[in-house]
């Protein structure tokens, strides 16, 4: 397991300094010179030639690469054009927020997928089966914003059942967990029809299989063949599909934070960028990027956890 | 229903020796079989029926959009649909029908790129991988660097670079689509590579060019080709979350995603100018994804899982 893990983590290095490298040119394309950004529309030529001095801006490419992998490492990503408060600053206040939105969507749309899809399993063929996978394809098929746009018409502003004004309070709080409740639905949205998808193939192979049958032989109730038997051998390609889906909920929060005004790194990136905000456009899009090489690391150490078969091949 | 007209991917289609008209579509199933096999799916008959009719339409927008897209007519504003204007109008009195046209033509066409470009970009590095081994680790690096970034994402920092607007998504597309391409292609190549009659080339000198186009490529381009309209929808939905979130079209050009997102702001007063634009992405996402289910189905049932 350590060893496998150990491997796992060397493999994952050159996509590491990838992103690394993608973020640290981000910075070195952009059609505007920095300096000159920083230093504002009225400095002279030696204050901005300071400050490309100051930034290190004249030294070769790598150099300048080397020297920010060591300033990221030590957490120091710049300071925002617009603000000028510290980037890892800003970014570490958004942080929470995109967890909390990312983990609720996955509480609501991980079981309620599974459900669905080991239903349409059950019932395979049949009018159920048909209705769910007709779901699962729509859902696939909608446009993120548009399920938050009718959340917000309808659930929020014409029923004024929940609050779509962002994050009002922490998630242990009620006024906080209602306030979480409409963005998290829209995120969830886009991951119930993959997973219900997923568990319905995976739950149809598995009932195919002979321990099954024996299970059946031997007289174990359906109830107990189906929860205990099938769906827990079923939930190995349900877990990998679930940590793959992690890029469509990443892109995901991205369109529901700025929908929701959710304070988060996405909403942060979108208002970055549309600010020219450089530093903390580069410091949000490399959280994004690492975040989604650790849960597919985590994925990947998980899948083993689940089937020790995996470690061997 | 006939299967013996579909030629599986990998089949004879290379045999040493075998002249062919180099410009064929070999490897893909008559076009009558593809079409039946459609037809007899009558979901998969509709949706196809769908894309076309939006493509016709966002192809002859100018032709058939009752009104000027960019016209505005401040004493119109906000009009619910009817009989006049079938979409209503924009809060600054536009005909939203036409401009549902005009945008379905830039979504369109931003998806259409994205798939095509990504496509032949991946295909190349993932064919070029498979047939010379020796830049299979460098380009398969490649990918997976690429694959650390998800296509949001990737739209995020081409905006970052060359400033928000259509262009700056067509790029993101184009890169996004490449990794996963490349992935399929390289599998499917190396299928071909172990076959017999690719030995055999090799062994009677066949030329590489030809090896590569005619024995390899041209097996592996209908899995290719279905795998890329399978992610045609995807790439519509990432494409116009990026319009939405102001990172793609500016205004005043007419883009589903961007259009949606100026409604927001009047979500209250009349939600159609939000939802309408919102509902044709919806159509043409779910139509292309029928499709290209129904065509994974009918010509490369191994894409399933």
């Amino acid at each position: 397991m350590g060893r496998y893990i150990l491997r796992r983590l060397l493999v994952s290095l050159p996509a590491l300094i990838g992103v690394l490298f993608a973020c640290f040119l981000l910075l070195q394309v952009v059609p505007t010179d920095p300096a000159a950004v920083i230093a504002g529309p009225d400095a002279n030529a030696a204050t901005i030639a300071a400050i490309r001095d100051e930034l290190g801006l004249d030294r070769p490419l790598l150099v300048q690469f080397a020297d920010y992998v060591v300033r990221v490492a030590q957490g120091d990503l710049g300071r925002s054009i617009i603000s000028n408060r510290e980037v890892l600053e800003e970014l570490g206040s958004t942080i929470g927020p995109t967890v909390e939105l990312m983990v609720a969507s996955m509480v609501v749309a991980v079981p309620v997928g599974i459900l669905l899809g080991t239903l349409a399993a059950v019932r395979r063929g049949r009018p159920a089966d048909r209705v769910i996978m007709a779901i699962s394809v729509a859902g696939v098929s909608l446009p993120i914003f548009f399920v938050g746009l009718l959340l917000i018409q309808w659930v929020g502003f014409k029923w004024g059942l929940l609050p779509f004004t962002g994050r009002t309070a922490p998630f242990w709080t009620w006024e906080g967990l209602k306030g979480l409740t409409l963005p998290a639905l829209t995120l969830a949205s886009v991951l119930v029809g993959p997973v219900a998808r997923i568990t319905r193939t995976a739950v149809l192979e598995v009932l195919g299989a002979d321990f099954v049958r024996t299970a059946r032989a031997k007289g174990i109730r359906e109830r107990s063949v189906i929860v205990n038997h099938a769906l827990r051998n079923a939930l190995i390609p349900v877990v990998t599909l679930v940590g793959l889906q992690a890029a469509y909920l990443l892109g995901g929060t991205v369109v529901t934070e700025t929908m929701f005004s959710w304070p988060g790194v996405g909403r942060l990136a979108v208002g970055a960028i549309i600010s020219s905000d450089f530093p903390v456009a580069q410091g949000a899009i490399m959280i994004l990027a690492l975040s989604f090489l650790v849960i597919n690391l985590i994925v990947d150490v998980l899948y083993v956890y689940i089937d020790p078969r995996v470690q061997r091949a | 229903m006939t299967i013996s007209q579909s030629v599986p991917a990998g089949g004879p289609v290379g045999t040493p020796g075998a002249e062919m008209d180099a410009g064929e579509p070999v490897a893909l199933p008559g076009r009558a079989g593809i079409l039946r096999r459609l037809a007899a799916d009558p979901i998969a008959a509709v949706a196809a029926l769908l894309l076309a009719g939006f493509t016709l339409a966002a192809v002859f927008a100018p032709w058939i959009a009752p009104y000027d897209p960019y016209y505005t007519d401040l004493s119109k504003v906000m009009v619910e649909p009817g009989a006049e204007h079938w979409f209503g109008t924009d809060p600054t009195g536009r005909d939203i029908l036409s401009r549902c046209l005009y945008g379905a033509r830039n979504t369109l066409l931003m998806g259409l790129i994205g798939v095509v470009g990504g496509g032949l970009i991946g295909g190349v590095m993932g064919i070029c991988a498979a047939f010379y081994s020796r830049l299979e680790g460098v380009l398969m690096r490649l990918v997976d660097i690429l694959l650390a970034f998800p296509a949001i994402l990737i739209g995020l920092a081409v905006a970052a670079i060359s400033g928000p607007g259509l262009r700056a998504v067509i790029i993101a597309l184009v890169i996004a689509t490449i990794p996963d391409v490349a992935r399929v292609a390289r599998s499917a190549a190396v299928g071909v590579m172990g076959q017999e009659f690719m030995t055999a080339g090799q062994a009677v000198g066949v030329r590489d060019r030809v090896l590569i186009w005619r024995y390899l490529t041209l097996n592996c381009i209908s899995t290719i080709f279905v795998f890329l309209t399978l992610r045609f929808g995807q790439i519509i939905l990432i494409g116009s979350a990026l319009s939405f979130l102001g990172l793609g079209a500016q205004p005043p050009t007419a883009e589903l995603g961007m259009m949606a997102a100026q409604g927001r702001d009047f979500l209250f007063l009349a939600p159609h100018v939000a939802t309408i634009p919102s509902l044709v992405i919806f159509v043409i996402v779910l139509a292309a994804n029928l499709v290209g289910d129904a065509l994974r189905d009918a010509l490369d049932p191994r894409l399933q899982h």
